[in-house]
């Protein structure tokens, strides 16, 4: 999870974006998830890979064969299904089974232009019951079988921040992230010209602060720390 | 392809070359009766995972090919020479009927991933499974990296693809046994007492393809 701040020199207003690679849930399940959770969050807010998707295969004529969570099928009701010509790919958990997984390559095997739309390209991620598989394993799975290189839609994606900072009106100058990776949170951030930090939750390993290409501006124990942190340097 | 030296072995590949599953290729079983009167030794690499070889040999004899247990050299046999080397317990990603080549090896509390042709492996918990281990320093050892494999209704997803998702996720690099990769040639050869430029090798996939 990462959250955008933006510092008016002036008025120290910090307004807050969220920009997640959540694809298990629409938006709507996992804004009221963190509701329920006592967060302060409105679905203006939330940046997420799914509806970014819907926008581009509109915009191409692209019709996808789905790769992803059960829950996270409603985000395409709108999204003409039917003879596809990509695939789409998202963290589909206990859907990536060989038999879907197969599916979806021959539907790419058997394009002459096949296109592959990765819904973020996380390694790993951590839930309550260990570390897993993220969907970047899987979309590189399907490059390597199909030999081709899939589009990703989502962080650490250039465009996918872009568009946050739009919505915001705002420099990427005038933002900082906070997230849990070093590779797609940090550095995806980093490469658009914000500055990042790294929190030591999550996903977050030890040997994320000697990454080889990834330096974060800083590394914060969690979210509490960073928020504090930037607070002070406004005051 | 010139030769500087006299041809003293052919390597031949099995699936695809040989045979699909159960049905031979049109010719081939002619093919390999007129190549048997040559003065030359045959071996059949093959990358074949889903069968040990004695299950392997069965399936081509009842074909009608003229071929022994012994003259087949799999990368699967070459997994198990690498896990015997390196002295790990390995989490077998295999498929069941391939597991008779692995008797004798020690699977308990797994430091080590092997990974072959296993559909019934390659989902999402087990992958998980595999994952963790490798995270946690276990090597991950791949019998052959092909990118999928012909079926009668089609083409298939091979190991390939899951190995390199494993890779990616850990960002370790899997020590592949299996063709194209050079050490498998040599050991096919070494057990017909042959060099590189003696042999000849016919398949069906131009990437594996060796001169």
């Amino acid at each position: 999870m990462v959250y955008f701040l933006w510092c008016r020199i002036k008025e120290a207003d910090l307004k807050v974006r969220f920009c997640t690679n959540e694809t298990q849930a629409t938006r709507e399940k996992f804004v009221a998830k963190l509701q329920n959770l006592g967060f302060d969050i409105t679905f203006g807010e939330v940046f997420a890979p799914a509806p970014a998707a819907c926008q581009i295969l509109k915009e191409r004529g692209l019709r996808p064969h789905l790769l992803v969570h059960d829950g996270l099928l409603p985000e395409f009701n709108q999204i003409d299904q039917s003879n596809p010509n990509c695939v789409v790919i998202g963290d589909a958990a206990d859907n990536f089974s060989y038999k879907n997984l197969n599916e979806a390559f021959q539907v790419l095997i058997g394009l002459e232009k096949p296109v592959l739309l990765s819904l973020g390209r996380g390694r790993y991620y951590k839930e309550t019951d260990g570390m897993k598989l993220d969907v970047g394993a899987y979309m590189k799975a399907l490059e390597y079988a199909c030999d081709i290189k899939a589009e990703v839609i989502g962080k650490p994606a250039k465009m996918f921040f872009l568009s946050a900072l739009s919505d915001m009106d705002l420099e990427p100058d005038q933002v900082i992230m906070i997230g849990d990776d070093i590779v797609n949170d940090v550095g995806g951030a980093q490469q658009c010209g914000m500055k990042a930090v790294q929190v030591r939750t999550g996903k977050y390993r030890p040997c994320d602060e000697q990454h080889p290409t990834v330096k974060a501006d800083g590394y914060v124990d969690n979210l509490a720390q960073a928020v504090k942190i930037l607070l002070e340097h406004l005051h | 392809m010139a030769t500087r030296r006299a041809l003293k072995a052919v390597l031949i590949d099995l699936s695809g070359t040989l045979h699909i599953e159960d049905t031979a290729i049109s010719g081939a079983q002619e093919a390999l009766q007129k190549l048997r009167s040559a003065p030359v030794a045959v071996k059949f690499v093959t990358n074949t995972t889903k069968e040990c070889k004695r299950t392997l040999c069965e399936r081509l004899q009842k074909l009608n090919f003229d071929i022994h247990e012994d003259e087949i050299f799999t990368s699967l046999t070459a997994a198990r020479n690498l896990v015997e080397q390196e002295q790990v317990r390995p989490l077998l990603l295999v498929d069941d009927s391939a597991l008779e080549d692995f008797e004798g090896i020690d699977t308990s509390g797994p430091n080590a991933v092997v990974v072959g042709l296993a559909p019934q492996h390659f989902n999402y918990n087990t992958l998980n499974k595999a994952f963790r281990l490798i995270l946690d320093g276990a090597p991950l050892i791949a019998i052959h990296k092909a990118r999928y494999y012909k079926k009668l209704d089609g083409l298939s997803l091979g190991p390939g693809p899951f190995i390199t998702g494993l890779e990616y996720a850990t960002d370790v690099k899997a020590t592949v046994v299996g063709k194209p990769e050079k050490p498998f040639f040599v050991e096919a050869l070494r057990s017909i007492g042959c060099q590189p430029e003696e042999a000849v090798m016919i398949g069906d996939v131009c990437t594996e393809l060796v001169n």
